[in-house]
């Protein structure tokens, strides 16, 4: 009898000490807890003020799955460089689901993917048509740069800062690109960290930018209404985006994978004659991708490899980003509206930041603010696009130069 | 890269480790990612950066410039043919006008597109409008509005405000 009630009360003990319940409790157990209480915040963010949804939604979930302790979806062990690569075998070996979606993520092969589905949405006829757009897309990467030194004077390695910096450049899969490689593990940050600043910000874009705009210019040049676009081309449209590849990766090698599947995207919507393709790349793919991509990014965020301060600095330094952003593209929209004798209206500046077409919405609505029957939208367009461009290449240069 | 051609040919069955390596082993870069930074290298990063994404942009910018000089100048001409045919038709937009003449006198249509149709149908609109409460409206005038500033008709302007309106 005795033996049965010993039997009993093991099992019962081994079943609770391997319970998720248990190990919320031992030691440590409170940073699962506390990260699961975050996830929490950024899906009401996502569920209850819509911000970025579609991501923040996958990135939340991905958290809570993997800061629900013993459930072993993902290992961040598994991802530390083992003589100074990734143990590839070991990670399909052992990993659990979110580690396996993960190995997209650590290979570079979802970001390029979804910019892919963005090119074939996105029109570059704006910026075809207004070429000087490409200066305030190039303008508005100074967030990119100047974060880079704040975060490097805070004591931020190379890699973290760069990696800090290019939420600056306010695109999420550039953001996840970059992170990805330069963090290597076992520092405080992971790419997870990086996306959720990133998609939280791009969706407070219509907070954080209008009261920078206002602040920078100046009633008149708000009112500034600019000479209506002339009308491009189909074979301007089609040579644009292999041109662009050309160049672009012949400047910035590092920059090819994304500028090349971005341009890839535009390719097959400009040449009218791949409609099934761009049918799957912008909706089923981009989709599936985007599932992919957010859970396991999500799922960075493990709170043994997280928890720490540099958590908030990451969320603080990322809002700086966005703001010198929006700052640098104004800047160099009032430069250019100097130049141009007032004709440019320095407002689509601050769209450069290249949240498409969030920014150029900004742009749009501050604008008509000032003056009810200025529309900017599509001159806010020409800058919007050129800054998908100018942070792919910004994400090149830090790619090639830190290591 | 996008493809490592020789990772392919490997038939070893080491090609998931060789990706490993060629991931992840990187070769020498300027900045060591696992160190803190002193300020000349982070000011030389920032100055770097910039000046190459700057100068990136700036070539796409001038190519743009000379690839849409030659298209601006192709579509000039092009459009410098139709023009010799377009006689033909004012033919017919006289023809309409004496239907327009016959309207209530003091209905000159807008100058611009003196059309008819458009008049016949702002007076059905009206005539619809006034039979469900039992009046009758006359139609004395329809001029075109031009708002001060936009140039734009009353219609593409509110179409635009539709469309312009996210939040």
């Amino acid at each position: 009898m005795g033996g049965v009630i010993d039997f009993f009360t093991n099992t019962i003990q081994g079943l609770w000490e391997d319970s998720g319940i248990h190990a919320l409790f031992a030691d440590g157990g409170w940073k699962n807890l506390l990260m699961i209480l975050i996830s929490f915040v950024f899906m009401y963010l996502a569920i209850a003020k819509g911000f970025e949804p579609l991501l923040l939604l996958p990135i939340s979930f991905g958290m809570l799955l993997t800061n629900l302790p013993m459930a072993d979806l993902y290992h961040a062990d598994l991802w530390q460089l083992v003589d100074g690569h990734v143990d590839y075998g070991k990670v399909l070996r052992d990993g659990g689901l979110l580690d396996i979606l993960y190995l997209g993520v650590k290979l570079q092969v979802y970001p390029p993917l979804i910019f892919l589905g963005i090119g074939c949405m996105t029109d570059f006829s704006p910026l075809i048509a207004n070429p000087k757009s490409f200066l305030l897309g190039a303008a508005a990467q100074g967030g990119i740069f100047f974060t880079f030194v704040v975060a490097g004077l805070l004591g931020f390695t190379a890699a973290e800062a760069g990696s800090i910096a290019i939420i600056g450049g306010a695109d999420g899969p550039t953001a996840i690109y970059v992170s990805t490689r330069l963090l290597t593990g076992g520092g405080a940050i992971t790419t997870g960290n990086i996306a959720l600043a990133a998609y939280t910000y791009m969706a407070l874009v219509p907070i954080i930018q209008p009261p920078i705009m206002r602040l920078m210019t100046t009633k008149k040049q708000r009112a500034v209404k600019m000479e209506q676009l002339r009308t491009v081309s189909k074979t301007e449209k089609i040579i644009f985006p292999i041109a662009v590849t050309i160049i672009v990766s012949l400047l910035v090698p590092s920059a090819a994978p994304l500028v090349g599947m971005l341009m890839f995207g535009n390719l097959l919507k400009e040449s009218g004659v791949a409609a099934r393709l761009i049918d799957t790349a912008q909706n089923a793919l981009m989709n599936i991708i985007t599932i992919f991509l957010g859970v396991s990014v999500g799922a960075t965020t493990k709170a043994d490899q997280i928890f720490s301060l540099k958590f908030g600095g990451v969320m603080l330094l990322g809002v700086i980003a966005f703001s010198l952003g929006t700052a640098c593209g104004l800047l160099f929209g009032k430069i250019m509206y100097r130049v141009t004798g007032g004709k440019v209206n320095p407002l689509i500046g601050s769209a450069g930041v290249s949240a498409v077409p969030m920014a150029a919405r900004i742009s749009q609505k501050v604008g008509a603010e000032t003056d009810p029957t200025n529309f900017l939208l599509m001159h806010a367009m020409g800058p919007n696009v050129a800054g998908v461009i100018g942070s792919a290449v910004a994400a090149g240069v830090l790619l090639s130069v830190i290591g | 890269m996008f493809i490592h051609p020789t990772l392919f040919a490997d038939t070893s069955g080491q090609i998931l480790e060789e990706i490993a390596e060629q991931v992840t082993t990187k070769p020498e870069k300027i900045l060591q990612g696992t160190e803190k930074m002193d300020g000349t290298q982070i000011a030389a990063m920032t100055i770097v950066g910039l000046a190459v994404v700057f100068a990136a942009l700036l070539i796409l910018v001038i190519f743009l410039y000379l690839s849409g000089g030659i298209f601006k100048k192709a579509g000039k001409q092009k459009k410098a043919e139709p023009v010799k045919a377009a006689p033909a038709p004012k033919s017919a937009s006289a023809a309409a006008k004496p239907a327009a003449a016959k309207l209530p006198p003091k209905a000159p249509a807008p100058a611009a597109e003196d059309d008819s149709e458009v008049i016949a149908v702002i007076m059905a609109a009206i005539a619809a409008m006034g039979a469900a409460d039992g009046k009758q409206y006359k139609l004395h005038s329809v001029r075109q509005v031009t708002r001060r500033g936009s140039g734009r008709s009353v219609w593409a302007q509110a179409g635009l405000n539709d469309a312009t309106r996210p939040f």
